[in-house]
């Protein structure tokens, strides 16, 4: 906690993509041109022009994310972070992330990334099985994987995240494991594995009421959650939150940060920021973002989290990690279900700190439920 | 209109629940011109929403109808006293059968008469009341008028001929049951000069006038600004209004020697004036009261909690409130270690429990947990292994309170005399079910060829869960069943504990029969592992007695519950869902980290035990 309230982390949001996957309820925007693109550009210059009056410590990391941030050149994301230096004060170890579509990486763009300071790219695998891909509305073919990493070594962007997801129907044991293994293959230093969800209002969720398609099975999730802990592990790769995995020295700064209750600022449409308790967002839709940026304020709405909210935070997110949460960011504890827990072996409790298993991990949600008295 | 005692009949009517009481009841009314066409509606009588509902008679009436003989042009008084039709309340029935002379014996033609009509009638016969026997819903295709007369004369020791046969539903012969109770039921004695005695027989409450009581005058008069004073509970006051009922509330100057009606006297208390009080005046008063006053005594226990603990004072309230106009229920504050804090609560039999519940829940608008119904147990401890401030005999209306099985010396059970008529084909599969129950038959008598009357001595226990439900599925819905108590009896029983997560739950506890100790076990836990959701570890089931496990099923765990991302620094959006999880999770009740439902508490009500 001490760490964190001496820096902070920018987080850029960049809501654009080029058509919206069916399963996806993230704030993007599809049908733009490339003269949005550049409104967009400018008016998140001068957005952090404006947030830079409001004294920000200095930012540990940076982390561009979306939509899809490789909608915009790398020229344009170059940009972006000249003027995060200019207006804050960016460290010069900050962690620097980029999440990025493989179809847009050749090694042109992965050459203009380095060259704006990007030191870490999170690519939006999701699965080397066409069939996968071809139910999540992705439109990437699985080769232009290899190829994107092949472009980010070769510019030396050291760190290469990549982001795969279990549990879509079709999916089976076999090729969950020929995912796993075709990207532990082009060895990356970082994995993240999420469940499909199924999300309220999507295309997904209106064709599984209508019984056009079938939802993702909880119980099947546990097993691929399970198998990818096994391959990663087996691999070196060390799992430090519920859907995180990586070698050692790789971590997710940004997101760690994050997690731990440290203070971040957002900028983009419908980007969240915390400082001190304190949370607010910016307008979600991007055309009332750019109106509110040229009028000086773009946030949309705020919140002061209650010390019962914040408490409820620190559960939330920190039972996710390794690290656990301090007993006494947890008080009171609901005693009961603690040793109930321990015993079942999905926590581990030293007496100050509450730690989950890994298959506390998997649980992480029912785990906040019970713990809370 | 003033009327001399010659000229008053008092009437009940008996009858099995829609063999077609109230409707007789609402012809009546309109024959008698007390109720026009125009402002006739069904069940004119019945007044709560839960009685018109579920058609049955909860609170007694008395309607007060004068009537010109079609036969001989004389005036009468015609009271009609309505009785709840439940053997749950077979007392309130009976004090209502000691304001009559006589009783209309309402008979369904296709049906004929069932346990309840049966046992009804005998109170009525022990109360001397003259009988009038009538067959209703003569005009359906079902109907076998000439069997259930005779059926009916065969109980009564009468002729089939002398059965009046009425269709109350088009008001076919309703004039010849009027004539017949002019002519044969015999007007009330009593006298005008004696000191007063009038029989409380119901009472409602009234949220401005308190308590009131409905009465029968016997001796004496009452009159508005008259001193009285209730004879048991030593209650006195000055009466503000006296009424009676025509069938709207009118203010009556005088009530008379065999009169009805109601008064109120700011009484605050259904405790302070009961059914069954005589009511006399405070400066003359009588010598003594009138017969047959009992105190209520709850037969059924069940705790009652609230779903959600912060509404346990509105209960306390609700349950304070609804005490004020029924004093039959009891209830008692209690803690369990499963459900937080309720009240154990004491019914006179299930259908007065589910009353009860339902009017919290519709006027009070509070959520309950209920947990298994059982009875009230006598306890007789070990001499030897009696605690120095404990008493030798303990009684105990919740299973959870019970003593180690190694102090107990000795366990008995309340049990009742029941009565059972079914069709004579059915005999068998209703003697199983008694058998099943552990019964002791005492005997079985054919009220007709086809129609048998049995009578068992069967535990209280084993007749409020379901019993009622196997009876009526078990004979296709034909036989009927009364029953009364008939003390206690000693019985080898056990206290079925269930564990959940190798944690005694105290709510889940039951007294059952040894013999029957490991079916009930495996039963619950089978119906449990159904209710109880599964969680983000095994959770074992287990039934035990004492420290026997009898029975043991699993939950299995859940593999997964969480979801995959937290994205964006959105924790705001997140912590809103939880939020709303951790409000469903307030509705249920949490073992440890075990999340049980509501419903799981009432499993024991709906576990086959056949």
């Amino acid at each position: 906690m001490a760490a964190a309230r001496q820096a902070a982390g920018l987080y850029v949001h960049v809501p654009f993509c080029r058509h919206r996957c069916g399963y996806c309820d993230f704030n993007v925007l599809t049908g733009h041109d490339a003269s949005l693109r550049e409104t967009y550009v400018a008016a998140l210059r001068q957005r952090l022009g404006q947030v830079a009056a409001d004294g920000w410590p200095a930012m540990a990391s940076v982390f561009i994310g979306g939509g899809t941030p490789t909608q915009l050149t790398a020229g344009q994301l170059g940009t972006v972070l000249g003027a995060a230096r200019e207006q804050l004060w960016l460290r010069e170890d900050a962690e620097v992330t980029v999440e990025a579509n493989p179809e847009d990486l050749d090694a042109a763009f992965a050459e203009g990334l380095a060259a704006a300071g990007v030191n870490r790219v999170s690519l939006g695998a999701q699965s080397f099985d066409a069939g996968v891909l071809s139910f999540l509305d992705r439109l990437h073919d699985p080769a232009t994987v290899p190829a994107a990493v092949r472009a980010l070594r070769a510019a030396g962007i050291a760190e290469l995240g990549l982001d795969l997801i279990y549990g879509t129907p079709g999916e089976t044991a076999g090729s969950w494991a020929e995912t796993l293994r075709a990207a532990l293959a082009l060895e990356p230093t970082h994995v993240s594995c999420y469940a499909l969800t199924l999300s309220p209002g999507t295309p997904y969720w209106r064709q599984v009421t209508l019984g056009q398609r079938s939802a993702p099975d909880d119980d099947l999730a546990g097993d691929r959650m399970q198998a990818a802990d096994e391959a990663l592990t087996a691999a070196g790769y060390e799992r430090y939150e519920t859907s995180n995995w990586a070698l050692p020295g790789s971590r997710c700064r940004h997101n760690l940060a994050t997690w731990a209750g440290g203070d971040y600022l957002g900028v983009g449409a419908g980007a969240h920021s915390h400082r001190q308790g304190r949370r607010w967002w910016e307008r979600r839709a991007t055309h009332a973002w750019l109106r509110g940026v040229d009028a000086g304020d773009p946030v949309g709405g705020g919140e002061q989290v209650s010390p019962e909210q914040q408490r409820t935070e620190r559960a939330l997110t920190g039972l996710r990690t390794v690290e656990g949460v301090a007993r006494s960011d947890l008080a009171p504890v609901d005693e009961r279900a603690c040793r109930d827990l321990v015993r079942a072996g999905l926590v581990i409790d030293d007496g100050e700190v509450l730690r989950p298993t890994r298959a506390g991990l998997a649980q992480a949600d029912a785990l906040v439920r019970a713990l809370l008295a | 209109m003033a009327f001399s005692i010659e000229q008053i009949r008092n009437f009940a009517i008996i009858a099995h629940i829609d063999h077609g009481k109230s409707t007789l009841a609402d012809r009546m009314l309109q024959h008698t011109h007390l109720v026009d066409d125009r402002t006739m509606r069904d069940q004119y009588l019945d007044r709560m929403d839960l009685e018109r509902e579920r058609g049955i008679t909860i609170k007694a009436q008395a309607v007060r109808m004068p009537y010109t003989s079609d036969l001989d042009g004389q005036d009468y008084l015609l009271n009609l006293i309505d009785t709840p039709g439940h053997v749950d309340f077979t007392y309130e029935v009976s004090r209502a059968m000691n304001s009559c002379e006589g009783a209309v014996l309402l008979v369904d033609a296709s049906q004929g008469m069932q346990a309840q009509t049966i046992a009804n009638l005998y109170v009525a016969i022990e109360a001397g009341l003259e009988i009038i026997p009538v067959l209703n819903k003569t005009d359906l295709p079902a109907a076998r008028p000439e069997a259930v007369a005779i059926e009916v004369a065969g109980l009564l020791g009468g002729d089939p001929e002398d059965v009046l046969r009425v269709s109350a539903k088009t008001g076919e012969g309703v004039a010849e049951v009027l004539e017949r109770i002019v002519a044969d039921v015999p007007p009330p004695k009593g006298d005008r000069d004696a000191p007063t005695r009038a029989l409380i027989f119901d009472s409602e409450y009234d949220a401005y006038r308190g308590v009131i009581p409905y009465v029968r005058v016997v001796d004496g008069v009452l009159r508005p600004r008259q001193e009285i004073r209730l004879m048991a509970t030593g209650f006195h006051n000055e009466i503000d209004d006296l009424a009676v009922i025509s069938p709207e509330v009118k203010p009556i100057a005088e009530l008379g020697p065999g009169e009805v009606g109601l008064l109120s006297a700011s009484i605050k208390a259904v405790d302070q004036a009961r059914v069954g009080d005589t009511i006399t005046d405070h400066r003359h008063p009588a010598e003594g009261p009138l017969p047959g006053y009992r105190e209520p005594t709850p037969m059924v226990f069940c705790g009652l909690y609230p779903v959600d603990s912060d509404d346990f004072p509105d209960l306390r309230d609700a349950l304070d409130r609804l005490r004020l106009n029924d004093a039959s229920f009891t209830y008692e504050p209690e803690t369990s270690a499963a459900l937080g804090f309720g009240f154990r609560c004491g019914f006179l039999g299930l259908l007065h429990m589910e009353i009860i519940r339902e009017r919290l829940d519709r006027e009070y608008d509070i959520e309950l947990v209920t947990t298994a119904p059982n009875v009230r147990y006598e306890v007789e401890l070990e001499e030897r292994l009696r605690k120095p401030d404990e008493d030798s005999v303990l009684h105990l209306s919740n299973p959870a309170e019970f003593p180690e099985p190694n102090r107990i010396a000795e366990i008995r059970e309340p049990v009742v005399d029941a009565m059972i008529v079914c069709p004579s084909e059915h005999v068998g599969t209703v003697m199983q079910l008694c058998e099943h129950r552990r019964g002791e038959m005492r005997s079985m008598e054919y009220l007709t060829e086809e129609r048998v009357e049995l009578r068992y001595l069967l535990p209280l226990a084993e007749i409020i869960f379901d019993f009622f439900d196997k009876l009526k599925s078990g004979t296709r819905g034909y036989a009927s069943l009364d029953y009364e108590h008939a003390g206690l009896r000693t019985s080898d029983l056990v206290r079925c504990d269930i564990m959940l997560n190798y944690e005694t739950i105290d709510a889940f506890s039951q007294i059952v029969h040894r013999d029957h100790a490991y079916e009930y076990g495996k039963a619950m836990v089978n119906k449990l592992r159904e209710l109880i959701p599964r969680q983000m570890f095994d959770v074992p089931i287990q039934a035990s007695i004492g420290s026997r496990v009898i029975a043991r099923e699993t939950v299995r765990a859940k593999r997964k519950d969480v979801l995959a991302k937290c994205y964006g620094g959105d924790v705001t959006r997140k912590r809103k869902l939880l939020e709303k999880q951790k409000e469903g999770k307030k509705r249920a009740k949490q073992v440890g980290a075990v999340e049980v439902p509501q419903e799981a508490f009432v499993a024991a009500l709906s576990v086959d035990r056949t």
